[in-house]
C-alpha cells in the first residue's frame, strides 16, 4: 500500500512515508479507508443498491439498539460490551504489524485510537441519545484502551469445542467468539435469577446471531473441492451439522428456560426453529455466490428476510439452494 | 490410469496449456518440470477440476477428484484450527473414518496446535499426512519438497517409493531434480505450457547435464567473479 502517486516524486528518496510528516500519513490513511469504503458501496451494480444497503444497515442499528433498550434492563452495559467486541476486531495482529511497519510509533497509536472510536461513534452517539453517560465513559475508555493493545492470534492454548468430529466453521466460530457465549449464558442465567423471559430470548437470538455469522465468508475452494459428495448431499451434510451443533450451543439456554419458564415452550420452539431456518437461509446465500462472497443483492434479500416475517423465507429458500447447487457443480462431481 | 489429450488453457489472451497429451499409470512415479511459469500448476488444476479446460481428461477412477490426493504449494489454514481437526476435517470429506490420528503422526507434528502456527515446512508436512489418510488412489504433489526439513525429505521420498508399491500414481512437480531422480520413473518438462520432452529413468542423468547447460550456459561467467 502506498501513498505516492506513481507520477509523484517521493522528496525524500526513501521508501514511502519515511520523510512525511506525521500529521499527513494519518491524514492520507482514513483517506484511504474512505476510498475503500466508498469504492464498496459504488461497486455493486447498480452503485445504488450498495447505497440502498448502508441505509438499510444504519435502520437496522437504531431498530436493534431500541429493542435492545427496550427489553433489557442492562442494556448499556451489553451495549458497550457489543461495541468493544466490533472495536476489537481491529486490534488483530498481522494488521497491526503491517500498520507498525507503515507507521511511526506515535503516529501509530494516534491512528489506532481514531478508528477505533471511529467505530464506537454509533454507540455513544444513542448512549448519548439514551443519556447513559457512566456506559459512555466506560465505552470510551475501554475503546482507547483497546487501541494501545495487540491481540495475539496465536493463542498458545488451543481452546476446546465439543465439535471436533466435523471441524470447521463451529470450531473456528466458536474459538473466535466464546465470549459471546459466555455472555448469552450469562444472560440467560440472569434472565432466570430477575425473572425476565424477554431477557431469555435475548440470549437464545445472540446466540443464533452469533452462529450466523459463522456463515458469512466464504471458505477457500480446496476445502469444497476436497468432498466426494454431489452438490446437494454436500448442502444437507453442511445444513445437518449446523442444525445438531447449533442446538448443543442454545440447549443450555433452553434447558434453563424450560425449568423457569416451561409455560413459554412453544415460544422458545419457535424462535429455535426460525433461528434453524435462518442459518439454513445463510448457508444456502452463502454457497449460491460461491466461490465469491455474498453479492450486494444477496445481502439485501437476507436482511428483508431478517426485518419481515418469516414468511418471505419460503420463495428465497428454494431459489438460494437452486443456485447453490449450480454454484458447486465446478467444485463437486 | 490417466490419460490426457489434447489439453489446452487459457486465461484470457495468454494460453497456459498448449496441445497436452500425457499418460500416467498406476504403481509409477512421474515428475513434471518447467520453469516458473511453465504451466505445472495450471496442469495439475485442470486434472483436479479446479480450472475449466479443453481438450479431455479420462480416467478409470471417476469422477477423478475424488480419488485424488492434492497437494498444493501453498496448502491454506483457517486461522483457528488444530492440526488435528484439520487432519478429521479433509478425512470427513472424502467420507473416510479416521482413528489413532497421533499414532500416524509420522512428521511429530504438535497436532494440538493451531495448525496457522505452524512453520511452512509443518504446514506442508501436514496437509500431506492429511492426503494420505485420505486413502486416495493417485496423488499430485505440487513442489512436496519445498520448506521440508532434510529429515522429513527422506521420509518423503520413502513415503513416494511406498506409494508406487501400493500401485498408486504419483505425480510430482519439484524443483530439485535430485528428489524427481530418487523417486521418478519418467520426468516431462514442460516449457511455456508445452510438453518439449518427456524421459524415462535410463537417460535422467543426461538430462540434467543437458538442463544444466542450458540453464546456467554462461551466466556465471558473466559475473566476473573474483
Amino acid at each position: 500500500m502506498s501513498f505516492w502517486k506513481s507520477d509523484q516524486i517521493n522528496p525524500s528518496g526513501l521508501p514511502p512515508y519515511i520523510g512525511t510528516s506525521n500529521e499527513i500519513k494519518v491524514k492520507e490513511y482514513f483517506k484511504l479507508q474512505y476510498k475503500i469504503i466508498k469504492r464498496k458501496l459504488s461497486d455493486s451494480s447498480p452503485p445504488i443498491v450498495g447505497y440502498l444497503l448502508a441505509l438499510l444497515i444504519l435502520l437496522a442499528f437504531v431498530g436493534l439498539s431500541m429493542f435492545l433498550f427496550h427489553k433489557m434492563a442492562f442494556a448499556p452495559y451489553v451495549y458497550v460490551l457489543i461495541s468493544v467486541y466490533f472495536t476489537s476486531k481491529l486490534s488483530e495482529i498481522k494488521r497491526n504489524d503491517f500498520l507498525k511497519i507503515c507507521f511511526e510509533n506515535k503516529p501509530y497509536r494516534k491512528l489506532r485510537i481514531l478508528e477505533n472510536l471511529i467505530v464506537a461513534l454509533p454507540f455513544v452517539i444513542f448512549l448519548i441519545y439514551k443519556q447513559q453517560f457512566y456506559p459512555i465513559i466506560i465505552l470510551v475508555v475501554i475503546t482507547v484502551l483497546i487501541a494501545l493493545l495487540t491481540f495475539k492470534t496465536t493463542y498458545s492454548i488451543t481452546i476446546p469445542t465439543p465439535f471436533y468430529k466435523k471441524p470447521f466453521e463451529f470450531t473456528v466460530g466458536f474459538r473466535t467468539t466464546f465470549f459471546m457465549f459466555f455472555m448469552a449464558y450469562g444472560l440467560a442465567v440472569i434472565a432466570a435469577v430477575v425473572d425476565n423471559f424477554n431477557l431469555g430470548m435475548f440470549s437464545l437470538i445472540l446466540i443464533f446471531l452469533t452462529i450466523l455469522t459463522y456463515y458469512l465468508k466464504p471458505e477457500n475452494e480446496y476445502f469444497v473441492w476436497s468432498y466426494s459428495f454431489t452438490p446437494a448431499k454436500f448442502l444437507v451434510e453442511k445444513i445437518k451439522t449446523a442444525f445438531l451443533f447449533s442446538f448443543y450451543l442454545c440447549s443450555p439456554i433452553l434447558i434453563l428456560l424450560s425449568i423457569f419458564y416451561f409455560e413459554n415452550l412453544g415460544v422458545m420452539l419457535l424462535f429455535t426453529l426460525l433461528g434453524y431456518l435462518y442459518l439454513t437461509t445463510l448457508i444456502l446465500a452463502k454457497y449460491s455466490a460461491y466461490p465469491n462472497e455474498m453479492s450486494l443483492p444477496q445481502v439485501i434479500i437476507l436482511v428483508f428476510c431478517l426485518v419481515f416475517p418469516p414468511p418471505i423465507l419460503i420463495v428465497v429458500i428454494p431459489i438460494f439452494a437452486s443456485k447453490s447447487v449450480n454454484k458447486l457443480k465446478e467444485f463437486l462431481k | 490410469m490417466i490419460s490426457i489429450h489434447n489439453l489446452s488453457k487459457n486465461f484470457g489472451r495468454k494460453q497456459a496449456l498448449k496441445t497436452i497429451n500425457l499418460e500416467f499409470d498406476k504403481g509409477k512415479v512421474y515428475g513434471i518440470i518447467g520453469e516458473n511459469g511453465a504451466g505445472k500448476t495450471t496442469l495439475f488444476r485442470c486434472m483436479a477440476s479446479l480450472e475449466t479446460y479443453d481438450g479431455q481428461i479420462h480416467s478409470e477412477l471417476n469422477p477423478l477428484k475424488n480419488y485424488l490426493g492434492l497437494l498444493l504449494t501453498e496448502p491454506f489454514f483457517f486461522t483457528k484450527i488444530t492440526g488435528k481437526e484439520y487432519i478429521q476435517l479433509l478425512c470427513n470429506a472424502r467420507k473416510e473414518d479416521i482413528s489413532n490420528i497421533d499414532d500416524k503422526n509420522i512428521f511429530d507434528l504438535p497436532l494440538n496446535q493451531y495448525a496457522s502456527t505452524y512453520s511452512t515446512g509443518m504446514k506442508k508436512k501436514l496437509a500431506l499426512l492429511a492426503i494420505l489418510l485420505q486413502e486416495n488412489q493417485c496423488f499430485i504433489l505440487d513442489e512436496p519438497f519445498n520448506g521440508v526439513d532434510i529429515h522429513s525429505n527422506i521420509i518423503i521420498i520413502d513415503l513416494i517409493h511406498k506409494l508406487k508399491a501400493l500401485n498408486k500414481t504419483v505425480i510430482i512437480s519439484s524443483h530439485i531434480f535430485s528428489t524427481l531422480s530418487d523417486t521418478c520413473d519418467e520426468i516431462v518438462l514442460l516449457k511455456n505450457g508445452e510438453i518439449v520432452k518427456k524421459v524415462l529413468r535410463k537417460d535422467f542423468d543426461a538430462l540434467e547435464l543437458e538442463m544444466k547447460a542450458f540453464i546456467i550456459g554462461n551466466k556465471i561467467e558473466k559475473l566476473e567473479l573474483k
